[in-house]
């Protein structure tokens, strides 16, 4: 009996680590230890042993009984572990599994960009009508009654709406400018407000002309206020937006609604201003015209020139865009084309 | 506008060391955008003269020759085609290592040491037309090399001295000086420089009048024309002009034809006043000046003939208009070979009639680009003066035989006080009295000082418009003391309070929303509607305002939904993709409820719309539709606002008649969304896919003041889950379900706390006209856990509810059979 025991913890040892799967052990388990089992049979046995050898066997058994049940058990943890584990030929290498995102326009990211910068620096955002009286797109900013703009050849006037004064005829916004105007009538100086919008002239379109396009103006205006403090306010703005501090400068440029007016350029991002095709081999690229508001326009909207000043610039979005990606046709904002909107993220 | 910083010469000496790039920075700095500074001699390195010794035949070749050329010290044989080769002939030899273009076209080619039909040649003897000199030396025919015979100087000369090219050509942007009538030439940019560098201008002699006969001119309409001057000039011919002046010319862009348009040409590059010269003789009588009679015709120049209007203003005599006014000259008093006198007309125009006729007739010209910008009428005096300068040194036979200035109307030089406080504290600094006196006295203005003042008297070139009021004063004076001169100061402005916008940060909370919650990409489209889409989406159109000038006759619609255009896109978009969701956010219009909210105007409605549409296989419309319908109803709690409601009162027109919605906030109605139906797909084009389309007025969403988040206790005993299938009528909505089990009471001994829906199933194993729902019922109390006959016992009344036959007692009643639980 004291080998049968001892050969079947041996053999019970073998079976049990070779075992592949739970329930092989558990198949296992049953043999050796079951009701069934071979210790079980043997026990059997006991009765007819000699009594003064039962305590030691009964000993034995136990031991036996407690080896194998133990050897099962951590086998058993083994097993479970194993089982739970990701096969080796796991292969970690597929692609991973996007999210499912859409996207703003391409024109909107930058306005939101642009939207957060200025209203860091305490700026509120103003929306105005696109539908305009002539009145607001060009009489109260400073056109002179002749000005060339106001022909139908360059502004979408309304059917039924183009002829009588300037408070009757009605247009789609060529520019964003009346919209300040607007603002300043129904609100308190000082002011400190930007209007993005989109406006609408009667051109001829190619790569690089469109007849809607989006602009995005900003307006101080306060008692005092002189053009080097917009030029820090310029540059705060576009080194928020670029990531990076970006060089400004203004030189001479001519705009009805400012005097003095100033073209804004800043320094090629491409090149660093060394010289580039983008930047057409000058190191500065020209984004927005800016200036002191012309006094009529102050007067327009119920304000003494004498006693306010401020500051204006007109971003021109689409022109921003796409000079930062690279855009070569101005068409594709409007072409509703997925294939180009889907990769703006 | 191209300029030659040599001709600029003629007017200001500048600094023999002033560097290209100091002068091109300064000048875009303070004045005009200066686009590039070309050096054009740089364009001939490496071409030279050279003199022809001799000229053999090819070996190999009938058509070319070899020629022994002198190229300065030392002889080399070219290879050469041209037809015209001759013994003791100058000729423009482009060495190797210098670039020509072939035959005139293509890109420029480097001249390599080459052998030609084995024979070797030393670069190349040029035609005109492939170092770019076509215009200024015309070949007579195909094979002819450019001749220079005529060149004083010697074999070996670099062509680019030879010929006066060592030149910077300056491009200016025409858009910077769109306001300076007076930058439009030479002497205008060479005043600004002047002021610049602290040069004196060089004065243009003025011309004055012989006495002699007074020439016949009329002007009828003094408005238009404020100033005319008409010579007769005698004793002139066609010939070609000196060769200096064609040069210029050529180098600044225009084509020298004969000395006559030359010399017109010439004064209008020099001083930016445009003059026309005519033939006298075929003159009749007078010269008047007047409108054009509706439907008078005339035949420009360029052969184009008109039918003017009372608004073009031209040039006549006593029987016909023979000129446009300020645009063109017509063919009748056009120079011709033989013309011998000429008139000479200087004159000065209205700018916007003379816009308005160039673009009339598409014709816009040099001389009426120049006329648009408002030049004033004292530049006629320039004008004359170099004209008849001119004359003289080209016909020293000339005379002028009648005369007249006709000024009519002459024009006052603006006058401004300026307040000096206001000026100081305006530029955040004081600019030295006599800086301001010399820097704007170089550029014509008169400036008198007074204790607290300054007296600006304009001068008339900067009287047109241009300078008017202060303001204007103070950026000549602050762009000639150089904007870079100030000191950076900080923005200062203080504000109160946070900025807080909710209908502003609605509109990007809902598209951000969309965009990055629903998988929506955003598209911009024009503010114009398509008349097809129009036809197909808009029953009534009665209320779209139009354009008076459309971008096309079916685009004359001004966006009064957002539909057609989202139509539009899908048909663009969905030979592409087979699945896909978009919105567009933008202003819609409708010629009716005018307001009046800012004063002196009156504007018709514009609301602020979003629409969204949902593409894809027409199989899985429910999907869609289903996905449409999500997205919207959990809009307002991701963004914040009041919540909506979906109900059916009316019934979009464009929406299959079955699946759509009307989108409420409480009692108003803000929007539709709905299934586009067949009929309205086909209309659009929409070939492929099947779209679900919504449209909603972002005016009139409500959004909270902050964030409405609602915490609710966890529950403290669990929940039971309980899953029920049954047949119902497939009339029978899911809405209809949910009610009626959410009528089991807790009176009842009903623990049911809600009821999801879960799958619909329609197919083999559903009888026809019904339809398999499986719902999810969640039993659970708050007291205590329930145990499984509670739970059992509360699915069996919710169970009961739901079997019921609809009666008066049973309102909700949706007889379903339950199949399994």
């Amino acid at each position: 009996m004291k080998d049968k025991l001892n050969s079947l913890l041996r053999e019970g040892t073998e079976k049990i680590q070779a075992a592949k799967t739970e329930s092989e052990l558990d198949e296992v388990k049953g043999a050796l230890i079951g009701k069934q089992g071979v210790l079980t049979e043997i026990m059997k046995e006991m009765p007819k042993l000699d009594a003064a050898l039962r305590p030691e066997m009964g000993k034995l058994v136990n031991n036996v009984k407690t080896l194998l049940t133990e050897q099962i058990a951590s086998k058993k943890e083994e097993l479970v572990l194993k089982a739970g584990a990701v096969p080796e030929d796991f292969d970690y290498t597929r692609p991973g599994i996007a999210p499912k995102i859409g996207g703003l326009h391409p024109i909107t990211q930058m306005r939101y960009d642009l939207d957060d910068a200025f209203r860091s620096m305490g700026f509120e955002i103003f929306q105005g009508p696109e539908i305009t009286s002539e009145y607001y797109a060009f009489d109260n900013l400073n056109f002179p009654p002749n000005h060339p703009a106001r022909e139908s050849m360059d502004t979408y006037w309304l059917e039924g709406h183009d002829s009588g004064t300037a408070s009757d005829k009605l247009c789609l916004r060529p520019h964003l400018t009346g919209d300040s105007v607007r603002y300043m009538q129904t609100h308190k100086p000082p002011f400190r407000f930007v209007y993005p919008g989109r406006v609408y002239r009667n051109e001829t379109t190619d790569a690089r002309h469109e007849r809607a396009f989006f602009q995005y103006e900003a307006l101080i205006v306060d008692k005092e206020f002189t053009y080097t403090a917009g030029k820090v306010m310029i540059k705060s703005i576009l080194s928020k937006v670029f990531g990076k501090d970006v060089p400004v400068r203004m030189r001479a440029g001519f705009f009805p609604f400012v005097e003095p007016g100033f073209e804004i350029d800043m320094g090629c991002l491409v090149c660093g201003g060394k010289g580039c095709s983008v930047c057409k081999h000058v190191g500065w690229i020209e984004i927005m015209p800016g200036g002191t508001p012309h006094p009529n326009v102050l007067k327009s909207a119920g304000l003494d020139p004498d006693e306010y000043t401020g500051f204006y610039v007109n971003i021109g979005l689409d022109r921003l865009v796409m000079m930062r990606y690279g855009v070569d046709d101005v068409r594709l904002f409007h072409s509703t084309d997925l294939r180009f909107l889907g990769q703006f993220r | 506008m191209k300029l030659s910083l040599n001709w600029i010469k003629d007017y200001v000496k500048l600094p023999a060391d002033l560097d290209l790039n100091r002068l091109s920075y300064d000048l875009t700095m303070s004045t005009v955008e200066v686009e590039g500074a070309h050096d054009l001699g740089k364009d001939f390195d490496g071409i030279i003269v050279g003199l022809i010794k001799d000229v053999q035949p090819h070996p190999n070749a009938d058509k070319l020759r070899v020629c022994s050329v002198d190229i300065g010290g030392e002889v080399k044989e070219i290879v050469c085609g041209g037809s015209n080769l001759e013994i003791g002939q100058k000729v423009v030899v482009a060495c190797p290592g210098s670039f020509v273009r072939w035959h005139g076209e293509g890109d420029l080619v480097e001249i390599k040491n080459a052998k030609l039909r084995g024979v070797p040649s030393f670069g190349m003897i040029c035609a005109s037309v492939e170092i770019g000199l076509a215009d200024l030396f015309p070949a007579n025919e195909e094979h002819e090399i450019m001749d220079v015979t005529s060149l004083d100087c010697a074999p070996g000369t670099p062509v680019a001295d030879a010929l006066g090219l060592r030149d910077i050509i300056l491009e200016i942007d025409n858009k910077s000086m769109t306001n300076r009538p007076d930058l439009w030439g030479h002497y205008g940019i060479a005043r600004e420089l002047a002021a610049l560098y602290d040069l004196p201008l060089e004065p243009i002699e003025k011309y004055i009048p012989e006495d002699v006969d007074k020439l016949d001119i009329r002007i009828a309409d003094t408005e238009r024309c404020p100033r005319y001057i008409g010579a007769r000039i005698e004793g002139v011919s066609v010939k070609e002009a000196p060769y200096e002046m064609r040069m210029r010319l050529w180098k600044v862009g225009l084509r020298p034809i004969n000395a006559l348009v030359d010399i017109t040409n010439y004064v209008m590059m020099a001083v930016g006043q445009p003059t026309h010269a005519f033939d006298s003789d075929n003159i009749l009588d007078y010269i008047e000046v007047r409108r054009a009679n509706e439907g008078e015709k005339l035949n420009l120049l360029n052969d184009k003939d008109l039918e003017l209007t009372s608004d073009d203003l031209v040039i006549a005599d006593a029987k016909e208009a023979v000129a446009l006014a300020g645009v063109m000259g017509g063919s009748k008093d056009s120079v011709l070979d033989t013309t011998s006198k000429v008139i000479l007309e200087v004159a000065n125009f209205e700018s916007r009639g003379i816009r308005r006729t160039a673009l009339r007739y598409d014709n816009r010209t040099e001389a009426s680009s120049r006329y648009e910008k408002a030049i004033d009428p004292e530049r006629c005096d320039l004008a004359l003066s170099l004209s008849m300068k001119l004359f003289k040194e080209l016909y020293p036979e000339m005379k002028v035989t009648a005369f007249n200035d006709c000024y009519e109307r002459k024009l006052e030089c603006a006058e401004i006080d300026v307040d000096l406080d206001w000026l100081d504290r305006r530029l955040g600094m004081r600019i030295p009295k006599e800086v301001v006196i010399n820097k704007l006295g170089a550029l014509g203005f008169k400036v008198e000082y007074s204790e607290t003042a300054m007296h600006v008297t304009v001068p008339t070139w900067r009287s047109t418009g241009d300078v008017s009021i202060k303001a204007d004063i103070m950026e000549e004076v602050a762009r000639m003391y150089g904007y870079e001169n100030f000191q950076p100061t900080p923005i200062t402005t203080s504000f109160e309070g946070a900025i807080n916008q909710l209908e502003i940060d609605i509109i990007r909370k809902v598209k951000e929303y969309l965009a990055f919650s629903c998988n929506m990409r955003e598209i911009f489209t024009y503010p114009w509607m398509n008349e097809e889409f129009v036809k197909a989406l808009i029953p009534d159109t009665s209320k779209i305002l139009t354009l008076a000038t459309p971008p096309s006759a079916e685009e004359r619609f001004i966006k009064s939904t957002l539909l057609p255009n989202i139509c539009k896109a899908i048909v663009k978009n969905e030979h592409n993709f087979d699945e896909f969701a978009i919105f567009e956010e933008s202003l819609v219009f409708s010629d009716e409820a005018y307001t009046s909210n800012y004063p002196n105007e009156k504007l018709p409605k514009q609301e602020r719309h979003i629409g969204l549409a949902f593409a894809g296989s027409a199989d899985d419309f429910g999907t869609l539709f289903a996905t449409a319908k999500g997205y919207l109803a959990e809009m307002p709690s991701y963004t914040h606002m009041e919540g909506f409601t979906f109900k059916r009162c009316d019934k979009p027109s464009w929406a299959d008649d079955t699946a759509w919605y009307n989108i409420y906030i409480g009692d108003e109605k803000i929007g539709d969304m709905g299934l586009l139906s067949k009929k309205t797909a086909m209309a659009c084009g929409i070939k492929v896919l099947t779209a679900v389309l919504c449209e909603l007025n972002i005016d009139a969403f409500k959004p909270f003041r902050s964030r409405t988040n609602k915490f609710v206790k966890l529950p403290e005993f669990p929940r039971n889950e309980y899953d029920l299938s049954m047949l119902v009528d497939s009339m029978v909505k899911w809405e209809d379900i949910k009610e009626c089990a959410l009528t089991a009471k807790k009176s009842d001994g009903c623990y049911l706390i809600d009821v999801d829906f879960i799958d619909e199933y329609t197919g083999k194993q559903v009888p026809e006209g019904k339809k398999s729902v499986t719902i999810r019922l969640t039993l659970g109390s708050d007291e205590k856990t329930l145990t499984s006959a509670e739970v059992e016992a509360s699915a069996n009344i919710v169970i009961k509810k739901l079997s019921a036959e609809k009666s008066e007692k049973n309102p909700y009643a949706v007889a379903a059979e339950i199949r399994t639980k």
